[in-house]
């Protein structure tokens, strides 16, 4: 890839974010589990939930944009609280599924964005920069949309401009919300190997993801996010027990074997009967919820 | 030209009834004493000779200008100056309440009149910056249209016309009010706009026109100068006669709208009335003129009883 | 793959485009006040306004220029700068392209407040003075309920500005109602905003001045802020204390405008427009430019406002409007063209 690592010209060491005993606050809703773990550089977290069960929420939290109601975050052993905003995003990047594209801007503008943290208020950008942002572009496939205005790009397009932003920023810490949305086949492997590719030069990466198959491809941790507020998480073997992913998404999973990883394919009404595939459950992480004794639920209610 | 002025420290009608001595002393043909008046907002205006170039800032001071003899030496005035005939030839600077500063100052004015009540304060007071002698005018009934009239005579040299005008302006006054000092009264409405609908209240000089002979003003305890009303409050109060200007020197429409109401006094009895607005709606020696054509109306409205 | 194409692209990259359309402005700036200055009721040769600039003409030539014409084109240069300036910040606040100066309320509160000054027959300097503290109370207000309970986002205090602008809105006209028909004239005239009413250019240049100095380095921080709230503070803008501080900046400005001018219109919504739809979005030249372009236009617009049926003079947010609307829906159908 035509790309310069995005790691090696960062002074920047590796960073690590954790959470301990974080609850995260969703509006009208009981405070669910609390969270600990800890995001280490090269990790690859997959954040699996169905919709409205915090994902993008906790993702915001652990980006220090929204307080959690209770717990706290650590980014580099210091309270995430303690950080001045800039030296946070110098470190930590955001790609959010919404955006605000009310302005007029083009694309080269909009990566470049990604520069800001680095860049004292009077400062333009410099040559660098804009290299940067067209490598990060080339790397996305859009480098020939350069100067095309957002307005007139397709969703995945400007899905691949908000990653892109993110590549110019070159943070240690990825938290990537959906990065799939919007995408093609090709894209969407092509943003997951990005993302894995980030992991593997020290970032580490913590990305909401709907798709059950990608996060089981592609993702070394995951957490379970249920909608009442229990969750679950730990490495990803552990995780994809089907019962669990079943009660997750309140749906009978099928799973089959393809190039000799586990896929998993929701099952249609038909074919309800056929038998419930087992696995065993290792004991050794947090374990999925069907699995726990149901011990928030008395908190909770 | 030495200009003066200062903030005299009196009432307002201790100043009105007082001034018209102070300025005939301080004034002697052909001597070098400064002439000094009072205008209407209490300022002492002094000039050390008979203004020669006046620029008037409202129609009626272009009016009372011309009826204290200074007709002549009025330069400039602003739009809608339409009397005398000689006024409508004049420059004009603007309108009244939109003044052209600019056009003003090249007339090179030594005396520019200002309408106290009309003229925006921010361009009046600009001219006092720009080192104009400004007087400011206010008159609001006869005796202070009379008093105008010999100040103005004073600031331009005519003081003997000025005071003529006063003096026949007051005498055709008490005659009016000895005439109709046993007048039936007769109760009026005097409708000065339409939409909204619109009257004076008893301070207004067409109200003090009208109870001079007889009239009464229906309106006159609203607090307002020029109160709005609704038509329910002149259809309760049923005037016996109603007396309005209109739009134009001609336009009786808005007589006609209160037509569908025949059970109203006044047009059962066929009492409403047009008056030349020129004639009543400006306070200058011409509301003479006026008072006598709305007493006539009143005239004719007794006779219809 | 990279980097021959990449060199292209960058070579026409912004920072380098920036000097030209300011220099433009700039330019056009200096010849507005200058015709400002020449022309008016009174003809003035090139001849006679060279001596009197040089401090050679007849008086009244000196009077006309220095004292008449001067300060109103610097007032109405200033007051122009002032309005573009706070719509582009108020449209960057609200993260609403159709956002003015205006639409928080603050004029309304200047004219309630000055109106009721002009009702108490007071003189022209405590009407002005009255509405500035008209303008501050309405920014007080708006600020203490938007604030009030915490949550807060562009939506909510473009709410609560929308409703206090209804709110004074309504006070205007009742204000209007009940005012003796003698004083109507001068309120109008000081709703539809009036160079004539500017007493002296300097509150607005100064102002003018201090916020090109304060903001014009903050471009690229509210290009960040333009994308969201969110995105900015994950991307390290401090977003709270700047949507507070550009707040008060676009009011404050504000305020002295209308105070300078009554409420001049269509300068505050439709400059900084303008100016996107030819230069594009990047806050480092919408900025300076808006200054420059709205000082432009409102200097051009008063001279026209006080020539055109002269001696009769119009309120210059009449003319504004009249050569604002045309200009503003060619651009639009020229760059929709362009896609």
């Amino acid at each position: 890839m035509a790309v310069r690592p995005a790691s090696t010209d960062q002074a920047l060491p590796s960073c690590s974010l954790s959470c301990e005993a974080l609850v995260i606050d969703v509006p009208g809703r009981a405070d669910g589990q609390p969270l600990s773990f800890s995001i280490e550089p090269g990790s690859r977290w997959g954040i699996l939930g169905p919709n409205g069960a915090g994902k993008s929420t906790l993702l915001h939290t652990l980006a220090g944009l929204r307080a959690p109601r209770h717990g706290r975050l650590r980014l580099d052993g210091q309270p995430l609280t303690d950080w001045r905003r800039r030296a946070v995003a110098q470190r930590l990047g955001v790609v959010f599924q919404e955006r605000h594209d009310e302005f007029p801007a083009s694309v080269l503008e909009t990566a470049l964005i990604g520069r800001h943290p680095f860049l004292r208020a009077w400062q333009n950008e410099s040559e660098d920069d804009v290299q940067r942002a067209l490598g990060a572009l080339e790397h996305l496939d859009i480098a020939h949309l350069a100067h095309r205005p957002l307005a007139t790009l397709s969703g995945g397009e400007r899905q691949r401009v908000s990653l892109a932003t993110v590549l110019t920023q070159a943070p240690q810490i990825w938290l990537v919300d959906e990065p799939t949305n919007h995408l093609d086949l090709h894209h969407q492997v092509a943003t997951m190997a990005l993302l894995d590719e980030q992991a593997s030069q020290g970032a580490a990466v913590v990305m909401c993801l709907h798709d059950l198959n990608l996060a089981a491809r592609w993702c070394d941790h995951l957490l379970l996010l249920y909608p009442d507020g229990a969750a679950c998480w730990g490495p990803r073997d552990d995780m994809l027990v089907t019962s669990a992913l079943e009660r997750l998404y309140d749906q009978p999973l099928s799973v089959a074997e393809v190039d000799g990883a586990a896929v998993f394919m929701p099952r249609v009404a038909s074919s309800l009967n056929s038998p419930r595939p087992t696995k065993e459950v290792s004991h050794d992480a947090h374990v999925p919820y069907d699995a726990v004794p149901h011990d928030t639920d008395s908190e909770e209610r | 030209m030495i200009i003066c002025r200062s903030l005299v420290s009196a009432s307002a009608g201790l100043v009105l009834s007082a001034l018209a001595s102070a300025a005939m002393a301080s004034s002697s043909p052909g001597g070098y004493e400064d002439i000094c008046v009072v205008d209407d907002t209490e300022r002492e205006l002094c000039l050390s000779a008979p203004a020669e170039r006046i620029v008037a800032l409202s129609p009626s001071v272009t009016e009372m200008l011309f009826a204290a003899g200074a007709g002549e030496r009025v330069v400039g005035v602003v739009s809608f100056s339409d009397y005398p005939e000689a006024a409508r030839s004049l420059p004009q600077v603007g309108s009244y309440d939109r003044l052209d500063l600019e056009s003003l100052l090249a007339l090179d004015p030594d005396l520019v009149v200002a309408w106290a009540g009309g003229n925006p304060g921010q361009q009046v007071e600009r001219l006092d910056e720009l080192g104009l002698p400004v007087f400011r005018s206010d008159a609001a009934n006869f005796e202070q249209i009379a008093t105008t009239l010999e100040r103005f005579g004073r600031l331009a040299g005519s003081a003997d016309i000025g005071d003529t005008a006063a003096r026949e302006l007051r005498e055709s006054v008490a005659a009016l009010g000895e005439r109709y000092v046993d007048a039936a009264p007769v109760e009026v409405f005097y409708q000065v706009w339409e939409q909204p609908l619109m009257t004076v209240n008893g301070e207004h000089w067409i109200s003090r026109a009208l109870s001079l002979c007889g009239g009464v003003n229906l309106f006159a305890d609203e607090a307002p100068l020029v109160p709005r009303l609704s038509r329910e409050a002149v259809l309760a109060a049923d005037p016996e006669v109603i007396i309005t200007g209109g739009m134009g020197k001609a336009d009786s429409t808005w007589l006609d709208a209160w037509r569908q109401w025949p059970q109203m006094t006044a047009v059962a009895r066929d009492n409403l009335y047009f008056i030349n607005p020129d004639l009543v709606q400006r306070a200058t020696p011409r509301l003479v003129e006026g008072t006598r054509a709305l007493c006539q109306h009143l005239d004719a409205a007794r006779e219809r009883r | 793959m990279l980097p021959v194409n990449a060199a292209d692209s960058s070579a026409t990259f912004r920072p380098t485009r920036r000097g030209r359309p300011l220099g433009l402005l700039a330019l056009l700036g200096v010849v507005s006040v200058v015709l400002a200055v020449s022309v008016g009721s009174v003809a003035l040769s090139p001849m006679e306004l060279w001596l009197t600039l040089t401090g050679q003409g007849s008086s009244l030539h000196q009077t006309l220029v220095w004292e008449l014409r001067l300060p109103r084109a610097l007032a109405a240069f200033g007051t122009g700068a002032l309005l573009a300036l706070a719509g582009a910040l108020m449209q960057v606040l609200l993260r609403n392209p159709l956002a003015d100066p205006y639409v928080l309320g603050l004029s309304g509160g200047a004219s309630v407040a000055a109106l009721c000054a002009m009702l108490a027959g007071l003189g022209a300097a405590l009407v002005s003075a009255s509405a500035f503290a008209g303008a501050l109370v309405s920014i007080l207000v708006v600020f203490g309920l938007a604030h009030g309970s915490g949550s807060w986002s562009p939506a909510r205090l473009l709410l609560t500005g929308v409703v206090m602008a209804s709110g004074w809105g309504a006070i205007i006209t009742f204000l209007l109602a009940v005012s003796p028909v003698e004083e109507l004239p001068g309120m109008l005239y000081w709703l539809m905003g009036d160079m004539a009413y500017a007493r002296s250019p300097w509150p607005v240049l100064v102002i003018a001045a201090l916020s090109a100095l304060v903001l014009v380095p903050l471009g690229r921080t509210l290009n960040v802020l333009a994308r969201g709230g969110q995105q900015a503070l994950a991307l390290g803008v401090a977003v709270r204390p700047l949507e507070w501080g550009l707040y008060l900046a676009a009011s404050l400005a504000t305020a002295t405008a209308v105070t300078t001018a009554g409420s001049v219109g269509f300068v505050g919504l439709m400059v900084p427009h303008m100016l996107r739809l030819r230069l594009g979005a990047d806050q480092r030249l919408i900025l300076p430019a808006s200054l420059l372009a709205g000082g432009c236009l409102l200097t051009l617009a008063d001279t026209l406002a006080r020539t055109l049926i002269a001696p009769q003079q119009l309120p210059v947010g009449v003319i504004t409007a009249l050569i604002g609307v045309p200009s503003f829906l060619y651009l639009l159908h020229r760059s929709h063209g362009k896609g």
